[in-house]
């Protein structure tokens, strides 16, 4: 405590009032924006704060200049070193008697949200942190029952799942500090990228009229929008690549697996094992991906 | 008239006077209905050519609403963290995502967005939560400017990440990634980081998109960018690591605004660890913020600056910046002064403690001059939902200008003043440290002796307080100042930042 002590009686030395620290007026100035009476915002609630410093002042000040991350799900409090012993003081004095009789609220239990109108829309392109992905992923649910992860940093498929799209919560009530969760496993998986790891730039996506998309990109000099259409009557999707210019060279695809057990087909070009092959001059090929 | 007095004793009686809320005598308040089950967080708000307002929600929706019908209607969905939008002539909408900036168009026109254009999505991102993306902001040559976030030590980097990674400071690529603990590891990564491109940098990106560019460096948490009247970038930051109290930047192209994380991202940096560039150094580099939003005084968490627009506020202070705040409940006005060609300010309280409360995040002008104001909080303080505040005409009293003197302040009002109550100003003024630190105390508070307040005409006040210290942040605090007709000033304190002293004859 001395160091600090030292440093509060530098800082104030030239102060203008020798009045004693409004604890009210300092929590109001310093702390309110993370902290509510009876609720965790960012940080915990004055309830909560009451019960775990009530007659210890000391630790309080100690905690406050020396904060360290202590609740996975919340951010570490930055430093209060500069506000000083004396104000620091003042601020539990003021929070152990706002907190006096208040009890905390029962947070609000789940989404609010969970069931708005614009997120229950189908299809749904929805840009969001999605787990093994990039950060500039694209989370897409087709229909009631495909979705997947389009990844807009390397313009690529990563996954696809069926039964229910995503939950988001986590990620829009940390401000993304947190990943959104597919609602079921994971059917199928491009580990690596299909049309080969080039470097590439996404251009947007278009809409059809009935919300489907196709994304837009460039992977090297090659110009390619790909298409996502719901199968009628199986569970699945067809997926439409197009290229601005014929391919001067023939295309390799390496799929995750060969394509009976993966659940492909193309119509175009020719199989061997896991690996279909274009010619030179394709402008256009569909895949079908079924789950049965 | 000259009126000499002691300031001890106005120090006493300015301390006791509170600035009365009248502003419902001047302005109307409105609360706009919400589209049904719809996060209300305010993203971004503008007013689209026919009149309806576009705005973009916490959790990606684009919607528009119809001032006349009072309908809302979507026109685009799915958008990631939008924090801004610019509405084009045509109808389309310009949003700022956490990813990439955007242009939603509707080409077929049936009021639905269906093709998302990427404008650029030239910089990194980590997948750290605290990487948001402000603006646009449109200038008048046309392009759009945007400022990125540096990323907080409250978190890691994702495993992949968008963008090359540097390898300039304590930690390298593996221990700055998930998985680790990272609770040991954090307090080496700096409190805030720019391990990606751009990062605490503002870019210009080319309306078509064909080209994106750095701007200007150095920014921490940049949620405000808007051009005044002249056509001058501002950006408002917020108090943290680098950043004593909020500041309010006059941005000055390839310009250091004062946070280092940005550094490593500069044309020719020499590989140091911007943590380790002794502070004098950054000093003398740093472009001083032509204003500050004192921590808990005024404002904790400065939003978007907007022109006052004719007919939304009296004439004296029409064309003057507004700015929002999240976290205090006002706006912020700001007076603006230039000596020796540099653009300091005067930053001013304007309908606080008003029905309009706080969160206020976002600012856009409907046609009749209404100011809108949209809301959100992002799990910090704040609110939602959007507000709409129309002026009904009648004058008030405010403080409408300040100009630095070589020995004091000239203070303009928007009426005539009486001059029996101007032993009640009150001059302080202090600094703050500048340095790695989380926020600062104010260093050197002193008061200042007032020898001499003058109308030298029934609006136009000259205070005589000696020389002005550069550097340090002058509180004209005119709150005991009455009008002629007996009434208190509607935003009475002014924190003037004095970037530059006018000579002293």
């Amino acid at each position: 405590m001395k160091f600090s002590t030292a440093l509060f009686f530098l800082v104030n030395f030239g102060r203008l009032s020798a009045q004693a620290p409004d604890g009210a007026l300092l929590f109001n100035q310093n702390c309110a924006a993370c902290h509510q009476l009876d609720q965790m915002i960012v940080g915990p609630s004055l309830v909560e704060m009451r019960a775990l410093y009530q007659d210890k002042p000391a630790d309080f000040v100690k905690w406050a200049i020396a904060p360290q991350k202590k609740r996975p799900n919340a951010i570490e409090m930055p430093s209060m070193a500069h506000l000083g012993e004396p104000a620091l003081l003042a601020i539990h004095g003021y929070i152990m008697k706002a907190a006096e009789g208040a009890k905390e609220k029962k947070a609000a239990a789940g989404d609010r949200f969970a069931g708005s109108p614009t997120q229950a829309v189908r299809p749904l392109v929805m840009r969001i942190f999605m787990p093994d992905a990039g950060p500039a992923s694209i989370a897409v649910a087709l229909d009631s029952r495909v979705s997947f992860c389009w990844d807009a940093g390397p313009c690529r498929l990563r996954y696809v799942w069926t039964g229910g799209f995503v939950d988001g919560y986590a990620y829009w009530r940390g401000n993304g500090h947190g990943l959104a969760k597919p609602l079921a496993p994971v059917r199928y998986t491009e580990a690596s990228p299909l049309l080969g790891d080039v470097a590439a730039r996404f251009r947007g996506y278009n809409l059809d009229p009935k919300g489907f998309p196709t994304f837009r990109y460039q992977l090297g000099a090659l110009e390619v929008s790909e298409s996502y259409l719901p199968l009628e009557k199986e569970t699945g999707f067809t997926r439409k690549f197009t290229f601005a210019v014929p391919v001067t060279d023939a295309l390799a695809l390496t799929f995750p697996d060969v394509p009976e057990k993966a659940g492909v087909r193309s119509d175009a070009g020719s199989w061997s094992g896991k690996v279909l092959t274009l010619p030179a001059g394709t402008t256009s090929f569909t895949l079908t991906h079924v789950f049965p | 008239m000259i009126r000499p007095f002691a300031a001890a004793v106005v120090f006493l009686t300015g301390s006791l006077v509170a600035a009365p809320s009248l502003w419902e005598e001047y302005f109307e308040f409105e609360k706009i209905p919400m589209p049904q089950g719809v996060d209300p967080q305010i993203g971004g708000l503008d007013f689209l050519t026919d009149g309806r307002l576009a705005a973009v929600f916490h959790r990606g929706e684009a919607m528009i609403f119809d001032p006349k019908s009072k309908e809302w209607s979507l026109f685009g969905n799915g958008l990631q963290e939008p924090l801004g939008v610019v509405a084009e002539e045509d109808g389309s909408l310009v949003v700022m995502q956490r990813a990439e900036l955007t242009r939603l168009r509707d080409v077929d026109g049936d009021g639905r967005a269906d093709r998302y254009e990427t404008l650029s999505a030239d910089f990194g991102l980590t997948g750290n939560y605290h990487e948001f993306a402000f603006g646009p902001a449109r200038g008048v040559d046309g392009h759009y400017y945007i400022a990125l976030n540096v990323a907080s030590n409250g978190a890691s980097m994702r495993r992949e990440i968008r963008g090359e990674f540097s390898e300039i400071g304590q930690l390298n690529r593996e221990q700055m990634t998930e998985g680790q603990d990272w609770g040991k590891s954090a307090g080496k990564a700096g409190r805030m980081y720019s391990r990606v491109p751009w990062r605490g940098w503002v870019l210009r990106v080319a309306s078509d998109g064909s080209k994106t560019e750095p701007w200007a460096s150095g920014f921490r948490s940049p949620d405000g960018i808007g051009f005044d009247a002249k056509g001058r970038l501002l950006i408002t930051d917020n108090q943290g690591d680098w950043r004593p109290t909020s500041p309010l930047y006059s941005v000055k192209q390839g310009g250091f605004h004062g946070h280092p994380a940005s550094l490593v991202w500069e044309a020719g940096w020499d590989g140091r660890d911007p943590l380790r560039v002794p502070v004098t150094e950054l000093a003398k580099r740093h472009h001083l913020p032509a204003g500050f939003f004192p921590q808990g005084e005024l404002a904790n968490s400065p939003t978007q600056p907007i022109v006052a627009a004719e007919g939304s506020v009296p004439e004296s202070i029409v064309g003057q910046t507004l700015i929002g705040e999240m976290n205090q409940p006002t706006l912020v006005r700001v007076l603006d002064d230039e000596v020796g060609g540099v653009h300091q300010t005067g930053l001013v309280h304007f309908l606080d403690r008003s029905p309009l409360g706080n969160g206020n995040h976002r600012l856009a002008y409907g046609p009749d001059g209404s100011l809108y104001v949209g809301k959100t909080a992002l799990s910090w303080a704040g609110n939602n939902g959007i507000t709409r505040v129309k002026w009904k005409g009648k004058a008030m009293p405010l403080v409408a200008s300040i100009q630095a003197l070589s020995n004091g302040f000239e203070i303009g009002f928007s009426e005539p003043m009486d001059g029996a109550s101007l032993g009640g100003v009150v001059i302080k003024r202090h600094t703050y440290h500048y340095h790695a630190g989380y926020g600062s105390p104010k260093v050197g508070e002193e008061a200042v002796k007032v020898n001499g307040a003058e109308l030298r005409e029934p609006t136009r006040l000259v205070l005589d307080c000696g020389p002005l210290k550069e550097g340090f942040l002058h509180l004209v605090d005119l709150s005991a100042v009455r009008t002629v007709g007996g009434k208190g000033l509607l935003g009475g304190k002014v924190w003037y930042h004095v970037v530059k002293a006018p000579v002293v004859k």
